[in-house]
């Protein structure tokens, strides 16, 4: 069997866990990191303040649960709605919830001062998109780095929403001292207020797309985060609990023609004023606005009118122009599909905390293993490739770009996808099938004719085969 | 009204130079050429993504800056009026374009600058003084932040002519509560900004329609009223107001530090001051020394030689016994000449040892009364302690040699003979008795018998008058020996004392005049440093009297220029 980064971390966990027992204080910090290593994936979404943080919440649950309070807020699936508040240095405490009309609603004690340290909130909520991962809501990542310290120390995989793309919104990503290269492979960089763009023009959304590609190819942000999606929370949020009467307002507006409609869409005043030429009251319009903002109102009603949509269709086509759909593809695909090796990360790096802050005489080798899985650990190399190959950072031709995707575990993790036969393989075969490979990506890998960049991710699915084989030797001995 | 604001300006650039500050000397010298220039200078700033090149557009009409997507303004881009549309680079004093647009707008005198996004580091700081007004453009979707409120409070200091435009009112459904907050807010932080909420999006649509109804709702008319009135007023508004406020910046930046050196306290005990107190605590210190180092020395010596005498008194006993016990066995006529060597020696070693200790003693009192004016000064001990007189020890009369009484041969003869004659005698008669002839065998026996008797009587009492009278010589001898010494010792103990005494006035006297002089001199320079102290006090004073004056006239100024707005 290939030792994967998430064995090692285990065995590594397990060492310490061993080495430290006469600790009290160090044990229950490598039992926690054993928890959470067997745990759920933990997603944090954080960005500058204003950025939409909750909303993009809301979008991914799919039901109204944040805001809740000013501090951290975890969201986990859970047979009934819960939320127990965990104040620093007392014990916890059950708050009461209320289910409202489109989610929930928690009761935050009015007391807790709006200075000290609120505490974590942990809110259960039955949700499908909770089932893999925890979203952890924090508060503004300031630039004094104090949220994003600890987003980094608890969560797993951040997704991080900002409004714009100028340097000063993106300052909390910066890498902190002592990061190694690719230390952001935990990272998607989500334009979170696709809609503003351009003034909310009707093919704002796409416009921000190229934004977010030209984001994603630029070589100075390699490193910095996966990959970049620009996404509408509120119109992606939206669009998974609209309601019957809200589609029959935008239908009875888009039943207008256009024409005349369209001096009403051009700012809010006008779209909630007196003269609005449609039989639809002006409580409901205001509503209207602020579920779908003036942006979602001319969209939804664009696309009944000339795409005809129903009320089954329109929440897909709202959702596929919101942009969450490519969010979700690619959480699932950079983090849900390599939770293993991203908590094995978090945990590497938990225990390489303790071992520093726990000095231990015989740790020399646990250190030493943990640097060693956190500086050469292939799966990361093959996380960014797969991150740079779908951002088109790293430019192959298609086919080869397909071939080095599934080699590295961009279709599923297991032998037989990443060689191209997901169903039984017989050994021979398949050493056959890694061995083309190899020798093909070998070549690549010495082609000078190559860029740096090519060269470069050629040498890493060489590195993949590589494990392929032992992985295959190893099965044919048992 | 127009003089009055020029005026104050060039007296605050005449103060600043006065005190130094070039700096805002050649700062407030460009502004006041920049406030007499009719051309209004509008800086456009704003976080990224507001809409600020948008504004622009808007207010003219007219594609004069590039708007997109993504981050688009890069450099400031100048839009002034030009009879045909231009645009040129432009790199002084940061880059940056300039845009001729052929616009009413602009032919009063209007420049707008668009700048680049605030962010960390902007040329912002650099164009906030080339600009007369600042225009912050800020997006009502998200309200004020607590960057641009910073921002607020800082450009005001520099440029007080400052409007919001809170734009984008056309896509944020509660844009009239964020343009409310936003007033407050403002009236927290102190500043009096007027906030007018604007939409380019329909500013600009109804310039593609001819829309009169909507080009009122984008909120622009206000906005281009107030810009438009800001140039025709310059003048008589904005330039006074500016220059309060410049001014009012100039002269708190002059009079702080002459606060700041008016607050310490006047240094009560400056070092003269102090070095003044310590001498004269010296001075009286020596003072009280003087008499009592003097008895010290008087008892000192006294008790010297008193030492000295009774050190010498019982060396010279010690030699005498001896003598004593070696004549009471000696014979003086044959010792005498190897014993006189030896007292001679051990005399001379007495005075020695005494002479030593003299030395000793004496240079030990001078130490110790030295030690008592180590802290005046650290070497103070005189040269030499001791200066025997020039005949001292030279005058001890040699040892005589005593009659001794020697028993010459004659003498003998003389003695035995006489003896032997009474023993002759007496038994030449007795014998004559028995018939025997006077001088016979026995009687001549006898006589001899009685003769050699007396010879040696005669010896042993003459020895005995030897001893004593050796005795008594080496008695006499040793008595003048410690006469002489002891007054030797005795003169030369009082030269001790009296060069101590001298050396010990003198250097007491020096040592006075010394502290004296130093003193003296100390006052003298706390006299002139209090003086000099006064000076810079009233000089200050007078400084800053000046500048209060010509705060009371910013004052005034303000005043009028706030009259005149609110005219």
């Amino acid at each position: 069997m290939r030792a994967t980064l998430a064995d090692r971390a285990w065995y590594l966990l397990t060492t310490a866990l061993r080495m430290y027992r006469d600790h009290a204080d160090a044990a229950d910090w490598m039992r926690h990191q054993i928890d959470r290593f067997e745990g759920a994936l933990r997603i944090a979404v954080t960005g500058p303040a204003c950025s939409g943080k909750s909303t993009l919440i809301n979008a991914l649950v799919g039901d109204e649960v944040a805001p809740v309070g000013t501090g951290f807020v975890w969201y986990q699936d859970g047979p009934t709605p819960r939320a127990t508040l965990y104040p620093p240095g007392e014990a916890e405490r059950e708050l009461p919830v209320t289910r409202v009309e489109r989610g929930l609603r928690v009761e935050v004690p009015g007391w807790l001062p709006a200075d000290a340290d609120p505490g974590e909130i942990v809110v259960d909520w039955p949700a499908r998109a909770l089932r893999h991962a925890v979203l952890i809501d924090t508060p503004a990542a300031d630039l004094d780095g104090g949220t994003m310290a600890r987003v980094r120390a608890d969560a797993d995989a951040v997704v991080y929403a900002t409004p714009t793309v100028a340097e000063a919104d993106l300052l909390p990503l910066r890498p902190g001292p002592g990061s190694s290269p690719g230390a952001m492979v935990d990272t998607i960089l989500v334009l979170s207020r696709a809609d503003e763009v351009g003034g909310s023009r009707i093919d704002a959304l796409s416009g921000a797309r190229v934004i977010a590609r030209r984001r994603d190819r630029g070589i100075a942000v390699r490193g910095r985060w996966q990959t970049v999606v620009a996404v509408s929370g509120l119109l992606a949020h939206t669009a998974r609990t609209l309601s019957e009467a809200e589609y029959a307002a935008l239908a009875a507006l888009a039943a207008q023609p256009g024409a005349d409609l369209a001096g009403h869409l051009l700012s809010v005043d006008r779209f909630t004023g007196q003269a609005f030429p449609v039989p639809v009251d002006a409580p409901t319009r205001a509503a209207l606005l602020d579920r779908l903002g003036l942006f979602g109102v001319r969209l939804a009603s664009t696309l009944i009118r000339t795409d005809g949509a129903s009320q089954d269709t329109l929440p897909g086509l709202l959702l596929q122009h919101s942009g969450l759909i490519e969010l979700r593809d690619a959480v699932r695909e950079l983090f849900l599909d390599r939770r293993q090796v991203l908590k094995a990360r978090s945990a590497l790096r938990g225990l390489r905390m303790a071992v520093q802050v726990w000095p231990h005489p015989d740790a020399g080798e646990l250190s030493a293993g943990i640097e060693q899985a956190l500086a050469s650990g292939h799966e990361l190399r093959e996380l960014a490739l797969l991150a740079s190959l779908r951002a088109g950072r790293t430019r192959l031709s298609a086919e080869r770009t397909d071939e080095a995707r599934r080699l590295i575990g961009g279709y599923g993790d297991d032998i037989g996808t990443r060689l191209g036969a997901p169903e039984y393989l017989d050994p021979t075969r398949a050493g056959t099938l890694t061995e083309e490979s190899l020798h093909r990506w070998r070549g690549d890998a010495e082609n000078g004719t190559l860029t740096e960049d090519q060269r470069r991710a050629a040498r890493t699915v060489v590195r993949s085969c590589e494990g392929l084989l032992t992985e295959l030797a190893h099965t044919d001995r048992r | 009204m127009a003089t009055f604001w020029l005026d104050v300006l060039d007296e605050t650039i005449r103060a600043c130079a006065a005190h130094g500050r070039t700096d805002l000397a050649h700062e407030l010298q460009h502004r006041r050429a920049q406030l007499l220039d009719p051309r209004l200078r509008v800086l456009v700033v704003g976080a990224p993504k507001q809409g600020k090149s948008q504004l622009v557009n808007a207010l003219l009409n007219a594609p004069a800056c590039p708007v997109g997507d993504d981050l688009t303004t890069t450099v400031p881009t100048v839009v002034e009026y030009a009879d045909e549309p231009s645009g040129v680079q432009a790199t002084d004093p940061v880059a940056h374009q300039v845009v001729g647009v052929p616009r009413q707008l602009l032919r009063a005198g209007l420049v707008l600058v668009d700048m680049p996004p605030l962010g960390r580091a902007g040329p912002a700081d650099a164009l906030l003084a080339t600009a007369d007004a600042v225009l912050l453009v800020s997006d009502a979707g998200t309200g004020l932040s607590a960057g641009e409120v910073e921002f607020l409070r800082y450009a005001v200091q520099r440029c007080p002519t400052v409007i919001l435009a809170l734009t984008k009112i056309d896509l944020a459904p509660r844009w009239r509560q964020v343009a409310e907050r936003t007033r407050m807010r403002l009236a927290q932080a102190g500043l009096n900004t007027p906030v007018v909420p604007v939409s380019a999006a329909l500013r600009l649509r109804a310039a593609g329609t001819d829309d009169v109804a909507l080009n009122a709702e984008s909120g622009f008319p206000e906005l281009v009223g107030r810009l438009q009135r800001e140039v025709s007023t310059k003048a008589q508004r904005l330039a006074p107001h500016t220059a309060a406020v410049l001014t009012a910046t100039a002269i708190e930046s002059l009079v702080a530090p002459l606060v700041a050196e008016h607050a310490t306290p006047p240094a009560e005990h400056t070092t003269a001051a102090l070095q003044l107190r310590d001498l004269q605590h010296r001075h009286d210190g020596l003072r009280r020394h003087a008499s009592r180092w003097q008895s010290a020395l008087a008892d000192d010596i006294s008790d010297l030689v008193s030492d000295i005498e009774y050190d010498l008194r019982d060396r010279t006993r010690r030699v005498l016994r001896t003598v004593d016990e070696f004549f009471d066995v000696a014979d003086p006529a044959l010792a005498w000449d190897s014993f006189v060597p030896w007292l001679e020696e051990n005399l001379r070693y007495a005075g020695q040892a005494n002479f030593a200790w003299l030395v000793q003693r004496s240079h030990w009192i001078a130490t110790r009364i030295a030690a008592d004016f180590a802290g005046y000064r650290p070497e103070v001990l005189p040269e030499s302690t001791f200066w025997p007189a020039a005949d001292a020890f030279g005058g001890v009369a040699e040892l005589e040699r005593p009659a001794l009484g020697e028993f010459t041969l004659g003498q003998k003869v003389f003695t035995g003979l006489r003896g032997s004659y009474g023993g002759l005698v007496m038994f030449g008669l007795l014998t004559s008795v028995a018939g025997l002839p006077l001088i016979n065998l026995v009687s001549l026996g006898a006589g001899a018998l009685f003769g050699s008797k007396s010879l040696r009587d005669e010896g042993s009492s003459r020895l005995l008058r030897r001893q004593s009278a050796a005795k008594a010589a080496v008695q006499r001898h040793v008595e003048d020996f410690f006469l002489k010494f002891s007054k030797d010792c005795r003169d030369v103990a009082r030269q001790v004392h009296r060069t101590l005494r001298d050396h010990f006035l003198t250097l007491a006297e020096d040592l006075q005049e010394e502290i004296a002089d130093a003193a003296r001199l100390a006052k003298d320079t706390a006299d002139r440093a209090a003086v000099e102290q006064d000076r810079r006090r009233q000089e200050l004073q007078r400084e800053f009297d000046g500048l209060v004056a010509l705060r009371h006239k910013t004052r005034l100024l303000t005043t009028a220029a706030t009259a005149g707005v609110a005219a």
